[in-house]
């Protein structure tokens, strides 16, 4: 057996020197590390697809046995939600389609103007601190460094590294993520207002609104829930610029009136319009930002918003206040992308601040299909 | 020098070592024992340094954690040297014992990886990282420590095999003659 000598402690004492001086190397960017990188990625390939194969009736097993009683509570909470969600939902997706026009209509950055890819999650961290997930997307797909990603329900992260075919991604949740972010001040009030409608104001029956829902648990370019759709179609989307909806020649400030009042519905297959009712939606008085970073703290620990202003004659920040990305000449990630809903704020002594921490509208445990956003700001392309 | 590469325990080191990472990469990150990620790679360098001594522990360290930097888009070296100082650590255990029994190994080994990886936000602190620490540091060194224990019945043997270290043969002292 070996035993502990000077000659032994001489080479432990230069394997770690060498490993301080590879660090130093390639946080400086070394092409041959670059190269190295990239070849042994390429050799691991095959190795990983076999133990994903090999290992799979295993990790199955586990997953059944660890998640059993859990995955019976999420689908009760989940029909539930789903639910509560059918009578909303149309109602929300023709806002979202009027703000976007409003938005391409004053030559504003709209998020339907920017394409993007869509990709499967296939691989995640391997250690305890980074958070970080793999997906099926590179270069070859028009990815790059800095881009945001998003899924339905809102920002998870951007990617940090890609090579050909596949790229990494940053979450929210990693300590080292940050994204200028804008609070909606006084949507937490709205929030909670009960905006439910007693009829469908789509019109559409129950199936018509469950295949609705289906299709958008796969993103489809176009599909209704689809924020970056190019033109997304609605029966009560299809005459934006009508009378009492929009008029194109007024300011954009007097065009958007205290309450959004949508256009009567078409029932399906035609019928009586008086058997449909109009939906108003009360949008509070004062919807004024607030602009801070938002920073990842961690897996088990909510992100928080830092070098927030809180000017209280202009907005009352509160639980509740929905989070989106703030956009900027700097940001890596475009405006207006929903992040998440403010569950905490303390406020610091002094002109620190308060620090807000957010709960994510995207489930980060439950990755599947995302898209990276083909957006890179005006200070990446040197325009 | 070829050859003495080719002899030396590299040639086994390494392949071994690429299907620990792809399992440490596939089934590793889901199979979650109070919610972490239990550290394969680094139980099977603290197993090689519990089986080999120090120095082969610090040698299967470097490169399995050169290895793992390449495919995680980690800084190179920033991982193996938390493996290293985890194999150093694991191969104390030849200061102690010559033929040490299994539960002796098995404590090592459990030792050598939670070192490792309570040595990884310190590295990561160094390199410039801002909060590296897990919000649990304690459960995460704990639960990867534990369950590096646990796998190392199965990982020594497979050390030993790479590093192509016989076991310990003992005979019986020769009689001497009565005359």
């Amino acid at each position: 057996m070996a035993i502990y000598t000077v000659g032994r402690g001489r080479v432990i004492l230069g394997l770690i020197l060498t490993l301080f001086l590879l660090v130093t190397l390639d946080l400086r960017g070394n092409p041959v590390l670059d190269v190295a990188r990239e070849g042994f990625s390429r050799a691991m390939a095959p190795v990983e697809r076999a133990s994903d194969v090999a290992t799979n009736p295993i990790d199955r097993a586990w997953n059944a046995y660890q998640r059993q009683d859990d995955l019976e509570r999420e689908n009760a909470a989940l029909q539930d939600q789903l639910d509560r969600q059918r009578g909303t939902q149309a109602a929300a997706e023709a806002s979202i389609i009027d703000y976007q026009l409003l938005l391409a209509l004053n030559n504003l950055d709209a998020l339907a103007n920017i394409d993007t890819v869509v990709a499967q999650v296939v691989g995640g961290a391997s250690n305890n601190i980074d958070q970080i997930v793999e997906i099926n997307v590179g270069t070859n797909d028009s990815v790059a460094i800095g881009m945001a990603v998003v899924n339905q329900g809102g920002l998870i992260g951007r990617i940090t590294d890609v090579n050909q075919t596949t790229a990494k991604v940053m979450l929210v949740t990693d300590p080292r993520y940050s994204v200028p972010v804008e609070i909606l001040g006084g949507t937490g009030a709205a929030a909670t207002d009960d905006v439910t409608v007693s009829t469908s104001p789509s019109g559409r029956t129950d199936e018509e609104n469950d295949a609705l829902v289906e299709a958008s648990q796969t993103p489809a370019p176009g599909s209704p829930g689809d924020l970056f759709a190019d033109d997304p179609e609605l029966p009560q989307a299809t005459d934006p610029f009508g009378p009492g909806v929009l008029d194109p020649t007024a300011p954009v400030d007097e065009q958007v009136p205290e309450s959004t009042l949508l256009p009567p519905a078409v029932p399906a297959g035609g019928g009586d319009l008086a058997a449909t009712t109009t939906t108003t939606i009360p949008i509070p008085e004062l919807l004024e930002k607030e602009f801070g970073v938002l920073r990842g703290n961690g897996a088990s620990r909510p992100p928080q918003i830092r070098f927030v202003q809180d000017i209280p004659s202009l907005a009352i920040l509160q639980v509740g206040d929905l989070v989106e990305t703030s956009g900027g000449s700097s940001s890596l990630a475009p405006p207006n992308i929903p992040i998440g809903r403010v569950i905490n704020r303390a406020d610091r002594p002094g002109v620190a601040g308060p620090l807000l921490e957010i709960e994510l509208i995207a489930d980060l445990e439950k990755l599947n299909f995302v898209q990276v956003v083909l957006f890179q700001p005006l200070s990446e392309v040197g325009g | 020098m070829l050859a003495t590469l080719l002899q030396s325990s590299l040639v086994r080191l390494i392949p071994v070592g690429m299907v620990v990472i792809a399992l440490q990469r596939t089934i590793f990150t889901d199979l979650l024992v109070a919610g972490v990620i239990l550290q394969i790679v680094l139980a099977f360098v603290a197993a090689a340094g519990a089986t080999g001594g120090s120095e082969r522990g610090a040698v299967a360290g470097f490169v399995l954690g050169v290895m793992f930097d390449l495919v995680e888009g980690t800084p190179v070296g920033s991982t193996a040297i938390a493996f290293t100082l985890g194999g150093v650590i694991a191969g104390l255990l030849a200061l102690i014992a010559a033929d040490p029994p299994w539960w002796l190994k098995a404590l090592f080994v459990g030792l050598g990886a939670a070192v490792g990886e309570a040595t990884l936000p310190v590295v990561r602190l160094f390199i410039g990282e801002t909060d590296p620490w897990p919000a649990d540091m304690i459960t995460v060194v704990a639960v990867v420590g534990v369950g590096a224990a646990v796998m190392s019945p199965v990982l020594v043997p497979v050390s030993r095999w790479c590093l192509k270290i016989r076991g310990p043969e003992w005979t019986a002292p020769a009689e001497a003659d009565p005359i």
